[in-house]
Parts: C-alpha cells; structure tokens; sequence
C-alpha cells in the first residue's frame, strides 16, 4: 500500500512538472499586428478610448442618438462596461453585427480597445 | 433392534442435516470476506472520445486505431463524408494493474498526445462495499503544424496542451453502466483574446448492453465556459453509437458532432453542430495483446 502510494505521487509529481509550464497567451497579444506608433502603454479611458468612439461611433451609439444604434450606449464607462464583450466581437468582425459597418476600425484602435479591457476597464 | 437401527438412522440424518446447515454458514462467512469486483463496466477504454474507467491490465498492450470521417450534410458527392477521413493511432499499455499509459498522433493539427490513467478506487461489494469505480486522467497535446507565421518569435511551449480529468463510474446492473467525468483543459496559446485559456467541462456517458457482444452508448461533454462570444463557435460534443465485441476486438461505430479524437480536441474544438447536420460517422477499432502474462492474480 506505501508503494503504491509512493508511485503514485512520483507519477503525479512528473506530471505536475509538465503543468509548471503553463501559459496565458493569445496571438492577438503575443504578436500584436501593430505598427510602434500605436501608444499601447498608456491607455486611458477618457484619453483613448472616447476619442475612438467619439470618431467612430456616437453617430449612432452616443446617449442622444443610440435610438439609431439598437438602444446600445457608448458614452458612459458604465454602458461601456455592460457591452465591452459585444464591442469585441464586433470591432474584431467575428460576431454577428460587424461595427462599424462602414468598415474595420484600424488595428492600433482594436487593440487599444483589448488593451483596456484586459486591464480590466479603468475608469482613467 | 429394527427400532434402535431406526432411531439411529434418523439421528445420523439430523446430524448431517445440521452439519450442512454449518457448511453453509461456514460457507457464507467465506464469501462475505471475500471482496467481489466489479469488471466491465465498458467494454473499451473509451466510452466513445473520452476515457471511461477500463484500463489495461498489468501486461496488456492495446493498439488502437480510430477514424472520422466528413459530415453528413456534405451530401451524396462526397459519399456523406466517407470520402475525408482524420486518424488517429494509438498504443497504450498497463504498466500495473492501477496505472496505464498510452500515446498516439491524430492527423488533426498533426498532433502527438500522450496520457496516464490511474486507477483510485474500484467498486465492490463482498467484504468492501464501494458504490463507484475512480480514475485519474492527465494528458498532454503537442501541436506539431507548422507555425502559420515562420518570422515571428514562435515558443515550443505554444505547442502543447493539458487535460486533467476525474472519472466517476458506476455499473449500476449488468446492462446498465454510467459515467460523470469533471474535466479541465488548458491551452497555452489560443487564437484571440476573447478564447479562454481554461475550459471547463462535464462529461456524461453511458453504456446499454443490447445482447452479449453488442451495446448502446452514449456521451456527451458539457462545456461550463461561455460559448458566445469566441473567436470561432464551439458546442458541446454529443455522441451516440454501437460497441461491438468480435473476439479479441472491439469495435466502437457512432455518430458525432466532433472532428477531435483526444480531450483537447472535442472539448476544446467541437465546432460541428447535430442540428445542422455536421455529424461524422466514426470508428474506433481495439486489439488487445497480451505482451506479459501474469500467473497469480493479484490484488493490487
């Protein structure tokens, strides 16, 4: 019964080993497809991300027009908040309404935009 | 003296009578101590895709080789599929009684897989009474495709990924064999930002004996995390089909919503959906050979 108990944790111990290499990445933020110009240090949400929407989206999306957009909110953190995973998939075209639907925002703007998410949307 | 010899007649009956009442106890008390276990609870080491509670034994090589084809709804052209088909090898082997190891390369991404099975508990009744059989499962995926992008920095550590699972088995009759199996998969590098890294999932399956070489199985993986919003859609994996036990083989025929062959595959990558169609019809066929006989049966 020892014996048995000892293969068992030597087996789950080499097994532990392979698990101590364990990683968190995505492609998107291992390679960012990027240029250096793109500021993705110091993203803020007063600074960065409402002058992407302000330039793409409140045509539709802000407070006074969202009857256009489907009701959705951009303006405040917090319906930014409620939305960031839609915004995502949209900004990315993978989900099942592609915005804006004029065309693809520009690269540095969508990772901006996961950039803030991934710090966990500060209101800075 | 006709009367006496009578007399003694019936006493030595009753003495014998009451002696046979004391084998049977002595032969009850015998049986009680001994630990009675349940065997076959499925007929293969998988359910379907995943893992079920059987094992090889000490000594006991299992080559396996399994097929996907196409989906149904790719229609009569493409023979309903028939025409594409992913494989999957695999050569496992019982190292001991409780533990067992195996590896096998699936044409899907040109993965290499490798795995250890121990066995944790095994139900019985007799002098031990255990409601269920438990397993232990960890495996490893190494992706060997082709990195899409050659010029980037691309680390060996992207390659690979783990599953870890618990198997909760119960033969409920001799025709009727249930599973729950908790898992958890972990890939180190995923496509965007909005894939999980982690995926949980529940795994359920079991096995309906139809005749003595034929059942009915099922199973079905619950994937706990979100599903809506990822880079490419996922569903859980449904599967339902046939064991067939011809001799030394075993065939397992179904229909499935998934490509993957190994965990990290239909948990993680079931992109097919029944009700649109996307079923494959799949195969997997097992040979056991014995490499090592051992002559004393032993309990450990």
């Amino acid at each position: 019964m020892m014996k048995r108990l000892f293969i068992s944790l030597t087996a789950i111990a080499i097994f532990l080993l392979f698990f101590v290499s364990c990683y968190y990445d995505n492609e998107e933020a291992l390679y960012p497809s990027i240029s250096s110009a793109c500021d993705t240090t110091n993203v803020t949400f007063s600074g960065t991300i409402t002058t992407i929407f302000s330039n793409n989206c409140y045509s539709c999306h802000s407070n006074t027009n969202a009857s256009f957009g489907g009701g959705i909110r951009l303006q405040n953190i917090a319906d930014v908040i409620t939305n960031s995973q839609k915004i995502l998939v949209s900004i990315n075209r993978t989900g099942p309404f592609p915005m804006p639907p004029g065309g693809k925002l520009g690269s540095c703007s969508i990772t901006q935009f996961g950039i803030w998410v991934r710090n966990g949307m500060p209101n800075n | 003296m006709r009367r006496i010899s009578l007399a003694f007649f019936l006493g030595l009956i009753s003495t014998v009578i009451f002696a046979q009442d004391d084998l049977m106890n002595i032969l009850d008390k015998n049986s009680t101590n001994e630990i009675n276990y349940t065997t076959a609870t499925f007929k293969s080491t998988r359910v379907l895709n995943g893992h079920s509670i059987e094992r090889m034994v000490k000594g006991q090589l299992d080559v396996r080789i399994s097929h996907r084809f196409g989906t149904l709804n790719t229609g009569g052209y493409n023979f309903f599929g028939l025409d594409q088909s992913n494989i999957h090898l695999g050569l496992e082997y019982g190292i001991l009684n409780w533990l067992m190891v195996g590896v096998g390369r699936s044409e899907y991404e040109k993965t290499f897989d490798g795995f250890a099975k121990f066995s944790i508990l095994r139900q019985s009744s007799g002098a031990k009474n255990m409601p269920v059989s438990v397993s232990a499962v960890t495996s490893i995926a190494l992706r060997t495709l082709k990195f899409p992008d050659q010029t980037r920095t691309n680390y060996f550590t992207s390659r690979l990924a783990y599953v870890a699972q618990i198997l909760v088995a119960r033969k409920i009759s001799q025709g009727l064999s249930v599973q729950l199996t908790p898992s958890y998969l972990h890939r180190n590098l995923v496509a965007t930002e909005l894939d999980p890294n982690d995926i949980f999932a529940l795994g359920a399956g079991a096995r309906l004996k139809l005749t003595k070489r034929i059942s009915f199985n099922g199973e079905y993986y619950y994937i706990a995390n979100p599903k809506t919003y990822l880079s490419q859609q996922i569903y859980n994996p449904l599967s339902l089909g046939f064991d067939i036990e011809t001799g030394g083989h075993v065939f397992q025929l179904f229909f499935t919503n998934s490509l993957g062959m190994t965990e990290k595959q239909f948990i993680g990558a079931t992109t097919g959906q029944w009700k649109k169609g996307d079923i494959h019809f799949g195969f997997n066929i097992s040979r056991v050979f014995t490499l090592k006989s051992h002559r004393k049966p032993s309990n450990s």
